[in-house]
């Protein structure tokens, strides 16, 4: 819905005024609100909640979308909560966290942007502690294992290897458990 | 469980030990705060989950404030219950957000503890937003107590995580360690030599956000800024602390620097306008918030600059607090018109600095 006031930009806000019983509403953009906010303040307004994150995130989609050349013909659709990319689009906010799975192709570039990475380093949940930080170890250890091939240190690189068996095949087990 | 009355009623008394005024640097740091978003697995994030989901997830947190200890002292309120002056109250007490207060769902909800040094919004935009303050800068222990806090809580619940993109939240600026960390500093001296926006300019190019004292899209008032860390993903808590604390710093130094100059330069002009601020504040009949911030930002200079020693800085930075017009609305106990707010208000500061 469009603003009533520009007729430019989005809704942002609706004010309601109750005079004697008479209901009228009043749909207005971030600005023309702010500009509004004097006539009708009887209670402190809302202060916009379109803040400088949601904004940058936004904007950092739409770039996203151009510079990839990215035209979003398919409906992509949570297949647990249902709702489609367009609509993570136009809000910024995703549904559940199954979106994070469904729309992970997108995501991703997009977290990059947003983070200037897109792998978690911090904290994890006890409950799942000791699975995540193996994972995590098998990780650093095969980036470890590359580097001493390329510096043809043999011996080191099939300690390291060996290890990274060894965590996998701990990992297959409790996954088979 | 305490009834809604009671606990507002005492929350109306009692005062939040981040505005004592104590606390490392505090001359410049009014407090530090962490906030960290987390969600239920199996459970959509809150404006998009049924009311019955909702419910589930409020009752999960009245179990947790019931049944652990680390909760003992604190209460639980229902939002749904409390009319839009006492959310609002909440907001200007800095327990919940503004977005928090407004939000249409059902079964939102507010977790505090009797120091106001813990809240948990339940069921704002992510189920649970768990945040710590403490006055000063002290960061590192924040986060040593929340950690400690977040896992309780993940005791009895769990929560969406992926090894990926870490805690999952309903917005993608907050995902990883769903860590927001944010420092409020009081900054007249940078203010006075028009100095804020080349360091605006520079910290949000480095990935920081400066924000006003009531948070996301609010304005900035009494020369008080919240400085936080915008990214969440890719670096560990302990990252995101130490680098927030390095960019703090800078700017204290900043702060002190042109303060001292200010004071070798223009002393007597610092003088006057602390002390006609004082005059004001002492023997106005009618004052608006706006000014009211502007004037207590000047008193609370001088007290940091020892130009004056009373009051203290614990009852400067309460007032800015009791002289929002929800609080003010509270402790009259009825709902006040502009005018008799701005009456109300001169009379509360008048008592509060004279007595």
């Amino acid at each position: 819905m469009l603003c009533q006031i520009c007729k430019k930009k989005e809704v942002a806000i609706t004010l309601t005024k109750i005079v004697e019983e008479q209901k009228t509403e009043i749909h207005l953009c971030k600005d023309c609100a702010a500009a509004f906010s004097d006539k009708f303040s009887i209670f402190p307004l809302p202060q916009f909640d379109i803040n400088d994150l949601l904004a940058d995130l936004l904007n950092a989609i739409d770039l996203y979308h151009k510079e990839e050349g990215i035209v979003l013909d398919k409906e992509i659709e949570c297949s647990n909560c249902h709702l489609t990319y367009n609509d993570f689009r136009k809000s910024g906010k995703l549904g559940c966290s199954v979106c994070y799975q469904d729309f992970r192709d997108q995501l991703t570039p997009l977290l990059r942007r947003l983070h200037g990475n897109s792998e978690h380093l911090g904290k994890i949940p006890q409950q799942s502690k000791g699975k995540f930080n193996k994972i995590r170890k098998i990780k650093q250890l095969k980036k470890e294992l590359q580097e001493l091939i390329l510096k043809e240190e043999y011996e080191q690189a099939a300690n390291t290897r060996d290890e990274i068996l060894k965590l996998e095949g701990v990992l297959k087990k409790k996954n088979e458990k | 469980m305490k009834n809604k009355s009671i606990i507002l009623k005492n929350l109306k008394e009692s005062s939040a030990e981040w505005t004592s005024g104590q606390g490392p640097l505090s001359d410049i740091v009014i407090s530090s705060r962490i906030r960290l978003a987390r969600n239920v697995e199996g459970i959509p994030f809150s404006p998009r989950a049924e009311q019955a989901e909702l419910k589930n997830v409020f009752e999960l947190s009245r179990q947790i404030v019931e049944e652990d200890s680390l909760f003992r002292d604190s209460n639980l309120l229902l939002l749904d219950e409390l009319s839009p002056l006492e959310s609002q109250f909440l907001v200007d007490k800095h327990l919940i957000s503004i977005y928090h207060a407004r939000e249409k769902h059902p079964y939102r909800g507010c977790v505090f503890n009797q120091r106001e040094t813990l809240s948990i919004m339940v069921n704002e935009e992510d189920h649970f937003r768990i945040q710590y303050l403490l006055p000063g800068l002290q960061l590192n222990n924040i986060w040593k107590l929340i950690n400690k806090i977040d896992d309780k809580i993940e005791k009895k619940t769990t929560y969406a995580f992926s090894e990926k993109e870490g805690y999952l939240t309903s917005c993608p600026t907050n995902v990883g360690t769903g860590m927001r960390a944010s420092v409020m500093l009081h900054l007249p001296a940078l203010a006075m030599i028009n100095g804020i926006n080349d360091i605006l300019k520079a910290i949000s190019k480095i990935g920081y956000v400066v924000r006003g004292f009531y948070g996301e899209g609010t304005e900035v008032m009494g020369n008080l800024f919240q400085v936080s860390n915008q990214i969440t993903l890719g670096l560990s808590e302990e990252e995101i602390i130490d680098n927030l604390e390095k960019v703090n710093q800078q700017i204290i130094s900043k702060e002190q620097k042109v303060r001292k100059d200010l004071l070798a330069n223009s002393k007597s002009q610092l003088e006057d306008q602390v002390w006609r601020a004082y005059g004001i504040l002492s023997s106005a009949r009618i004052i608006s918030s706006t000014e009211a911030m502007e004037l207590l930002s000047k008193l609370k200079f001088g007290v940091e600059l020892e130009i004056i020693t009373y009051p203290d800085l614990g009852t400067l930075n309460k007032l800015m607090l009791l002289i929002q017009p929800a609080y003010l609305q509270m402790l009259a106990g009825k709902d006040l018109d502009p005018f008799n707010r701005d009456l109300q208000r001169a009379a509360l500061i008048r008592n509060k600095i004279s007595g």
